[in-house]
């Protein structure tokens, strides 16, 4: 039976312990910075009519991610909702893997699952390469992109490809796509909250403050947003 | 060696950490510079190779100023993260040229931003740091000043403001030959204070005498005050929280003084978001006591009501609506305009895109008052122009001043044929003038209690309710009439039945098991040979939800007509009578729809 290093072994295991608590760590703080902040405060009596409130328009915001048919900006460009969802996909899949491979290989032995992850991970690079060729050539993207734009976008699509070589965790064969993808995961999980990468973090905090103000207001939720952008045919 | 920085920019920047709250801090930080928001703007539509009109490029001026001094991030690395302080007061003029410029507020991109970035609310705060250290277009500070000093915005003086009121009520007077129709100024114990635009008193008087003879037909104890009448708010264009609160207090205290309970804002966008949404907050008051509502609510309640009567053939040119960003976007009132809409108009078209979706007028924001960009703003205009010239439409309805004014200059630049009214305009010229106030769903000539025995015989009735209660008294009601009545239990069997028996009217319930009412009536709506069939809607409330309203949202936004007539629950026997012979007297015989 095949010994894994020390080397390996510190890079799966301790080291992504200590990178993930770091994370943690900064994801706590950062999330007690937001909060030191007041939040506006709505003293106003509620407008909405029957059928919506803060709560209904806080709900609906979060879920608007799930909507795209709801944002004009989506579904007048589908395809990059399409490249959203395959990348945020593929990035969420690696992430798991990042767990799976040291804690419990068995559940992604099977060759059909190491296709399915390779597979997943190899759309989200083509999707990652095509959002970086629109942040470089569209001029509207690129005089909005800053050095972590770009940055953060190429360390993913690096991280996917070491994905992919990492998914058969042939060690046996040799460590070396392993190594490379646990070192760089350890990298991602510390420059994750110094960079637009956090903007998960982020996310529920926006939308939920958008949707409550909104709903209270009667604007959320949309009623039918399909028949606000076109006639029905 | 640190770089020196001008006054009003310390200014800037001290004032930027004090004023930054959370949800503003999470629109700036949350942004990913995806880029969505792109095209979702129409001053980038009308200039798409310049990138500085993108929303997160205008965003981002005042973003990078907050990873500077506030982010974290941005303190620690800020080349990585493209943070950048100000230093110049040509920098803060650059930043005034995009905040006051390139953006009318109108909150289209964050509805269509995927993190929720609520660029609008920030663009405002950019001002407002600008406006505190003396930068803003010169119209802004006029207008302002105005607000200040003289308590409107349009600088209109007392004597003038109240010498208009009494020339409208003469005018009326002499109009309707009645020395009983009054505009009442601050007369104590009204149950209602009328608050306008200063634009109506001073270039558009017609307005607050439509209104009146609205309020006068409709039985209103009503007033209008001589101070705090002005309900617009230049604080929300300027950023400046303590102009929006004097202003809200203003209103406030009239109403307050003359001991109303309500105050009714008359068509305005910002207006009403100043007075009933955000100037409770500027102002820091609770009005526990006190209703605010548009003057669209109160005209359509006075229809609901019965207490004005109006004759939508009054107004048959085709009209087309366009939502005031402030009204649909940031208070949510999009279908109220249209039912009054399809009361009192007979050719309703609608505007795609429409309601939260729709394009600015391009005059929001104050930029109305900003001369010096009105060449950018008309050429941003071009897909409003657009998107009016598709409708057809020869009248644009719209319950905003500022888009009155914004409209009436893109209509004139792109040479439409068009005109720009208000909903007031309209409801004034359906009016039926002058008559007791019958109830508008039983607008007929017989009286209760004058209904003639079988008032209905030949007529075959339909009943669609899946409540045999209803069924069997709404059976004895028309059966006591003379009527043929027929029964059916959920909207498929009352589809069988219209096939089948050929009713002359049918009732209908809109919560019903499976199928639901509304569906139906789109379904009859839309086969050629049932589309005229008349149909009562006969419905209740529900618990948490109010069924009429959703009807109404179902059938604004399936673009088809309203019901012959509308009742609901409880039913009095009467009323339901009543309708039917005022529905039936209007008919299209049964041969010509089958």
């Amino acid at each position: 039976m095949y010994e894994t290093s020390p080397l390996l072994h510190f890079a799966e295991d301790t080291l992504q312990i200590a990178a993930l608590a770091f994370m943690a760590i900064v994801y706590a703080l950062k999330i007690r910075w937001i909060l030191k902040f007041p939040a506006g405060k709505e003293r106003q009596k509620p407008t909405a009519p029957p059928g919506r409130d803060g709560r209904k328009g806080a709900l609906y915001s979060l879920a608007a991610i799930a909507l795209p048919w709801a944002m004009a900006s989506y579904r007048e460009r589908p395809l990059r909702y399409v490249q959203f969802a395959v990348f945020h996909l593929a990035v969420a899949a690696s992430i798991l893997m990042s767990f799976l491979i040291p804690y419990a290989p068995e559940t992604i032995a099977s060759p059909a699952a190491v296709v399915a992850l390779q597979a997943i991970f190899a759309a989200g690079i083509l999707m990652g390469l095509m959002r970086l060729w629109r942040r470089l050539a569209d001029p509207h993207v690129r005089a909005i992109s800053t050095p972590d734009d770009y940055f953060s976008l190429a360390l993913l699509i690096v991280w996917l490809g070491a994905s992919i070589a990492a998914a058969p965790n042939a060690r046996e064969v040799s460590e070396t796509p392993l190594l490379a993808y646990f070192f760089l995961t350890a990298f991602f999980l510390v420059y994750v909250p110094f960079s637009k990468i956090s903007h998960y973090i982020y996310y529920p905090f926006s939308r939920y403050y958008l949707g409550k103000t909104l709903g209270r207001r009667g604007a959320y939720p949309l009623a039918n947003p399909a028949a606000m952008l076109k006639p029905e045919s | 060696m640190a770089r020196e920085r001008s006054w009003r920019a310390q200014k800037v920047i001290e004032r930027l950490e004090q004023k930054v709250n959370r949800q503003v801090l999470l629109s700036l930080a949350a942004c990913v510079h995806c880029g969505m928001c792109t095209e979702q703007c129409h001053y980038v539509l009308a200039n798409p190779d310049d990138p500085t009109y993108a929303p997160a490029y205008k965003a981002d001026k005042l973003r990078k100023l907050f990873k500077a001094h506030i982010d974290w991030t941005g303190r620690a690395f800020p080349w990585w993260v493209g943070a950048r302080s100000v230093y110049t007061d040509e920098e803060l003029e650059d930043l005034k040229d995009t905040v006051f410029g390139k953006c009318t507020n109108c909150r289209r991109c964050s509805f269509n931003c995927p993190m929720g970035v609520d660029m609008a609310t920030f663009n405002r705060l950019a001002r407002g740091l600008l406006v505190h250290v003396g930068i803003m277009p010169e119209g802004v500070a006029t207008v302002a000043k105005d607000q200040w000093e003289i308590g409107n915005q349009m600088g209109v003086l007392k004597e003038d403001y109240l010498e208009t009121v009494e020339w409208m009520e003469e005018e009326l007077q002499d109009e309707f030959d009645d020395p009983n129709i009054k505009i009442p100024i601050d007369k104590k114990g009204a149950e209602l204070v009328y608050t306008i635009n200063p634009r109506e008193a001073k270039y558009d008087p017609r307005t607050i005498a439509e209104a009146a003879a609205i309020f006068h037909f409709a039985g209103e104890n009503w007033t209008m005050v001589s101070e705090g009448w002005d309900m617009t708010n230049f604080g929300l264009f300027n950023g400046d929280d303590e102009l929006g609160g004097a202003c809200a207090r203003r209103v406030y205290d009239a109403a307050r003084t003359i001991g109303a309970k309500r105050i009714v804002i008359s068509e305005c966008g910002h207006g009403y978001r100043s007075t009933r949404c955000e100037g409770p907050n500027w102002s820091k008051t609770d009005l526990p006591d006190i209703e605010m509502e548009s003057s669209i609510i109160t005209m359509l309640r006075y229809i609901k009501e019965g207490r004005i009567q109006v004759d939508k053939s009054k107004n048959s040119i085709p009209v087309t609506y366009h939502d005031s960003c402030n009204m649909a976007r940031s208070c949510g009132m999009t279908e109220e305009p249209r039912e009054l809409l399809r009361l009192v108009c007979s050719d309703f078209r609608e505007m795609y895109p429409n309601r939260q979706q729709n394009f600015c007028c391009t005059g929001g924001g104050g930029a109305m008052s900003m001369a010096e960009y009105a060449p950018r703003r008309l050429k941003s205009a071009k897909i409003k122009a657009e998107q009016l010239r598709a409708t057809g439409a020869k009248i644009v309805i719209t319950s905003c001043h500022n888009c009155v004014d914004g409209l009436t200059d893109l209509i004139k630049h792109y040479q439409l044929d068009m005109e720009v009214k208000q909903l007031v305009d309209m409801v004034y010229n359906a009016l039926v003038v002058p008559k007791p106030a019958p109830k508008v769903e039983v607008p007929v000539a017989v009286a209760p209690g004058e209904i003639p025995a079988k008032a209905l015989a030949g007529y075959k009735v339909l009943v669609i309710d899946d409540e045999p209660d209803v069924r069997t008294y709404l059976r004895v009601i028309f059966k006591d009439k003379g009527a043929e009545v027929l029964e059916a239990p959920d909207a498929n069997q009352g589809w069988r039945q219209i096939r089948d028996q050929k009713p002359d009217l049918v009732t209908l319930d809109l919560v019903m098991p499976h199928k639901t009412g509304e569906k139906l009536y789109w379904e009859l709506r839309k086969d050629e040979k049932y589309k005229n069939l008349p149909i009562v809607i006969i419905t209740g409330y529900g618990k948490t939800d109010k069924p009429t309203v959703r009807f109404h949202e179902f059938i604004a936004e399936k673009g088809i007509p309203e019901p012959n007539a509308f009742l609901e629950k409880p039913i009095d026997p009467d009323k339901v009578i009543e309708t039917a012979i005022q529905v039936l007297g209007t008919r299209i015989p049964s041969d010509q729809i089958q």
